[in-house]
């Protein structure tokens, strides 16, 4: 039953951000509430934002529900739920004028303003009172362990306000606590209607929105974007992981040492981020599909090692889950600032592939792509993520399973293998077949050293460009074979009054802000590049022939999207680039169309 | 290790590629007592793999008639390890230099131990870079600046005036590390290093061969000579199980001990546990459809 009030508003789409203490339970109130919103056949999309401490600062979780595609965490939030003062300080600011406030009131009592709705909640006093009304019923084994409710208490007032049925969290709470019996589950349903009581007795004329639930006909996931990549990487057939923890990569390693096994793969925590890339090269060459995960930091030590996988040719994948700042910077937050790195982070030159992935659903089928294109072109594959996508909750289809298609490297034959056998021979395409060790006659030393096409060591002129041009050759025939499907199209199509070229986790926003602005009537063009290098430049200058005004918006301070595509292109743009930490919020994406649109 | 029945000569393992190493490097002896080692295990070349990093030695891959990798500076034994996790059945086999081994390259050693693959770890060292042209290595001898004026500023580039630090003790090292096998060999004697080899081939676990392998050209101090005045054979009854008999071998100061020093044959191996891992799931091995239901919302 939804519980109706005469105020309650129809709402399609809500913004509830949650605030509070790092370690204290709010990222736990968070996906409690997820799983019910997601019960309720709604759609999510979750940013989170964390401070660098394991205990300590303040955590933000915010969750957008509507029912369908939900494109970005949105620009203000409709529902802020305060569970103490320091996060309300922080984050407050982000609330609409007309927002609903609900604050922990045991903890801090907010300077009232004009046109927020406020809801006092005593969180704690209330969680206690439910622990000590079954203290007598519960194995004292368990007491001693059992946290009073906040939790629910929080759930049920956040449920409550938002006109949600209780009957789903309850079934939740009974699944959740079945085990530590039957008081416990009493305790937490009790706390449940605890803190929908105390919300709904302060409701009176109050304004609350209704989110309505629906049936949902397929079946959805709860993922975030480093799951997905994880599940990608599975998909395409990586069975040999090696990595270093790093925030926010170390999920990657976390996910795999539990599920990799199963199929018969193995997860190696190596010493350092060198030794992770030296252990997926070796094993590269030997014909495993290989991925380690790191962010900007881990992928610094990388750098002489991608080099390695270009010269001597050995399909890899490395993902650079990036994070705020340079250095140590900001570890738990977001940039697009390792693009340099990617695409220049090498010592003379040698081919390298890099991709971006865009949304959760994306890191699975880009995941994928880097892998065939490592195999394909027999080369490293550095698949930039971010730190706002890796933590990023949506609900998304489970993959068409059916439409994973996986490619594996080039072979020799048995007419090829023999006295014959070059391992680097320089062919049309510049893909030579690889031979694997316990191959008879496709015995060669694969090498960084400037090489022949048998793989033995040479320096001539002659050679050293032969060599060059027969490896860069692979990128041609990259962007020959593939590089129109390396670019996604959103949005008007013919002449545009402003068209958007982006890459990696803006695409969502950027969609979002672009629709809103053609709503309105603006002629608007959005090209979201996948593949960053080799750049599809085809695509990109067709796309810019029907721009009149072109922005490049980029989370990075120097505007590293911007100076790639000035080296590769002609294109006049209007760079839009910041590094704060966190995403964009599609209004000021949209202020930049209509301002560049009114010039 | 692969062995089968056919046997393969020394030679089967000789590729056409010429060593670069300078006359009289003892690199070539350490070559021929690889080879010979290798025909002694009656390895199979094709399901062989030779590792290395950077260095004179690192070139040892390319003459030798079996799969290569030579990779960069000091990253041997991770290449190696990956190697022989992604192929278990495969017989690699990592070579290098004191440079590439015990200095860029050492953060991997005690990790190597721990992680215990069935690798064999052939060091040529000769106390000296002779790659880049005679700068002290981590097993340089060069005196310290405080107690010899007399150095000769042109031999020792970067240390004209003599060392100002010590060398280290690799094999008292690897003991520390439980590097399930330690070996010390001399190119000048081959067919012992090749017997050492050997068995450094056949140990099941990570097994480290330092064998000294003198620089004729950037290093005349601890030249064949030197080596033949200084080492002597591992005393016949030294138990190699004893890791505190090892460590006193390995301490002695009196010369460096020939032989194998230290053994630990049942060493955990990493691989063994992931294959043990592995098999857990046989009767219910993953599928993506598993995956994805566990994520189901």
């Amino acid at each position: 039953m939804t519980p109706q009030t005469a105020t309650s508003t129809r709402v399609t789409d809500v913004v509830i951000r949650l605030v509070g203490e790092s370690g204290e339970g709010t990222v736990t109130l968070g996906d409690i509430a997820v799983q019910m919103l997601t019960m309720m056949g709604l759609d999510i999309y979750v940013f989170q934002t964390f401070p660098a401490e394991i205990k300590g600062g303040t955590v933000m979780y915010q969750i957008r529900t509507r029912s369908g595609t939900i494109l970005s965490h949105g620009d203000a939030c409709d529902i802020l739920v305060a569970l103490n003062d320091e996060g309300f300080d922080l984050f407050g600011g982000g609330m609409r004028e007309d927002g609903i406030l609900l604050y922990n009131s045991d903890v801090f009592t907010p300077t009232p303003q004009p046109g927020r709705t406020e809801y006092a909640l005593p969180i704690t006093t209330l969680a206690r009172a439910e622990k000590d009304a079954v203290r007598h019923d519960v194995e004292p084994e368990i007491l001693k362990r059992l946290p009073a409710p906040v939790n629910t208490v929080g759930l049920g007032a956040l449920l409550r306000l938002v006109n949600a049925p209780l009957e789903p969290a309850e079934q939740y709470l009974r699944d959740t606590f079945g085990r530590k019996g039957e008081a416990v589950v009493r305790m937490n349903i009790s706390a449940l209607h605890s803190g929908a009581k105390h919300v709904a007795e302060q409701i009176g004329n109050k304004r609350t929105p209704q989110v309505f639930p629906r049936e949902r006909e397929e079946k959805v996931l709860i993922v975030n974007g480093n799951q997905m990549l994880c599940m990608g990487a599975i998909a395409a057939g990586m069975r040999f992981y090696a990595g270093y923890p790093i925030t926010p990569a170390s999920e990657i390693m976390e996910f795999l040492a539990k599920e990799l096994p199963a199929f018969g793969g193995d997860v190696v925590q190596a010493e350092d981020e060198i030794s992770a890339l030296g252990m997926c090269l070796g094993a590269g060459f030997a014909g495993k599909k290989a991925l380690t995960a790191s962010s900007g930091p881990g992928i610094s030590l990388m750098v002489e090692q991608i080099n390695l996988a270009g010269q001597a040719e050995i399909p890899v994948v490395i993902a650079d889950i990036q994070r705020g700042g340079a250095s140590t910077g900001m570890p738990t937050k977001t940039s697009q600032g390792d693009l340099n790195l990617a695409v220049y982070g090498v010592h003379n030159e040698s081919p390298r592939v890099v991709l971006a992935a865009s949304s959760v659903e994306d890191c699975f089928w880009t995941t994928i792509e880097a892998f065939n294109l490592a195999e394909a072109y027999q080369c490293p594959v550095i698949l930039l993520s971010d730190q706002a996508l890796a933590t990023r909750k949506s609900t998304i289809p489970p993959p068409d399973l059916s439409k994973v298609e996986v490619v594996n490297r080039l072979l020799p034959t048995e007419e090829e293998l023999g006295d014959s056998y070059m391992r680097y021979r320089d062919t049309e395409t510049g893909v030579s077949p690889m031979s694997l060790p316990g191959m008879r006659g496709g015995r060669y030393v694969s090498t960084g050293i400037e090489h022949d096409e048998t793989g033995d060591p040479g320096y001539t002129p002659e050679l050293a460009m032969q060599m060059k041009r027969k490896r860069f050759r692979k990128m041609e025939t990259l962007l020959r074979e593939r590089g129109d499907a390396m670019v996604r199209v959103w949005g008007d199509p013919g002449e545009v009054e402003v068209g958007i070229i982006a890459f990696g986790s803006t695409e969502g926003v950027i969609r979002e802000a672009t629709e809103r602005a053609r709503a309105e009537g603006y002629k608007v063009g959005h090209l979201h590049l996948r593949m960053l290098s080799p750049l599809p430049v085809d695509p990109i200058n067709a796309f810019a022939a029907r721009c009149k005004r072109i922005l490049v918006p980029e989370l990075n301070f120097t505007g590293q999207l911007a100076g790639w595509l000035r080296v590769h292109t002609d294109i006049r743009f209007t760079p839009f680039h910041k590094d704060e930490g966190i995403p964009f919020i599609p209004n000021e994406i949209y202020q930049q169309i209509t301002h560049l649109a009114g010039k | 290790m692969t062995a089968t029945s056919t046997q393969y000569s020394p030679r089967d393992y000789k590729s056409d590629l010429k060593p670069i190493w300078c006359a009289g490097c003892g690199d070539f002896g350490v070559l021929n007592a690889l080879y010979k080692a290798m025909s002694m295990c009656g390895l199979k070349p094709e399901d062989t793999v030779v590792v290395s990093g950077i260095g004179c030695s690192s070139r040892l891959p390319g003459f030798v008639e079996t799969y290569g990798y030579h990779g960069v500076h000091g990253r041997t034994l991770p290449a190696a390890t990956g190697i022989k996790a992604a192929r278990p059945e495969l017989n690699v086999i990592a070579v290098g230099g004191d440079g590439d081994g015990y200095s860029i390259g050492a953060g991997h050693l005690p990790h190597c131990a721990r992680r215990n693959p069935d690798i064999t770890y052939l060091i040529m060292n000769n106390n000296t870079y002779g790659l880049t042209k005679g700068q002290i290595s981590p097993t340089s001898m060069v005196p310290l600046a405080s107690i010899s004026p007399k150095v000769d500023p042109k031999r020792w580039k970067t240390t004209p005036y003599g060392m100002t630090e010590e060398a280290i003790n690799p094999i008292a090292q690897a003991i520390a590390w439980d590097v399930s096998f330690v070996a010390r060999g001399f190119s000048y004697k081959p067919n012992q290093l090749a017997d050492i080899l050997a068995a450094a081939i056949s140990h099941r676990g990570f097994a480290l061969v330092d064998a000294f392998s003198p620089c004729p050209t950037f290093n005349q101090d601890q030249n064949d000579d030197y080596y033949k005045d200084h080492t002597y054979d591992v005393p016949e009854d030294h138990d190699p199980t004893d890791r505190v008999k090892a460590f006193e071998l390995a301490l002695r100061t009196d010369g460096y001990p020939i032989g194998i020093i230290y053994r630990r044959d049942n060493k955990p191996s990493m691989l063994e546990e992931q294959a043990f891992l592995r098999r857990r799931f046989e009767n219910n091995p993953g599928t993506m459809e598993k995956l994805f239901a566990k994520y189901q919302g």
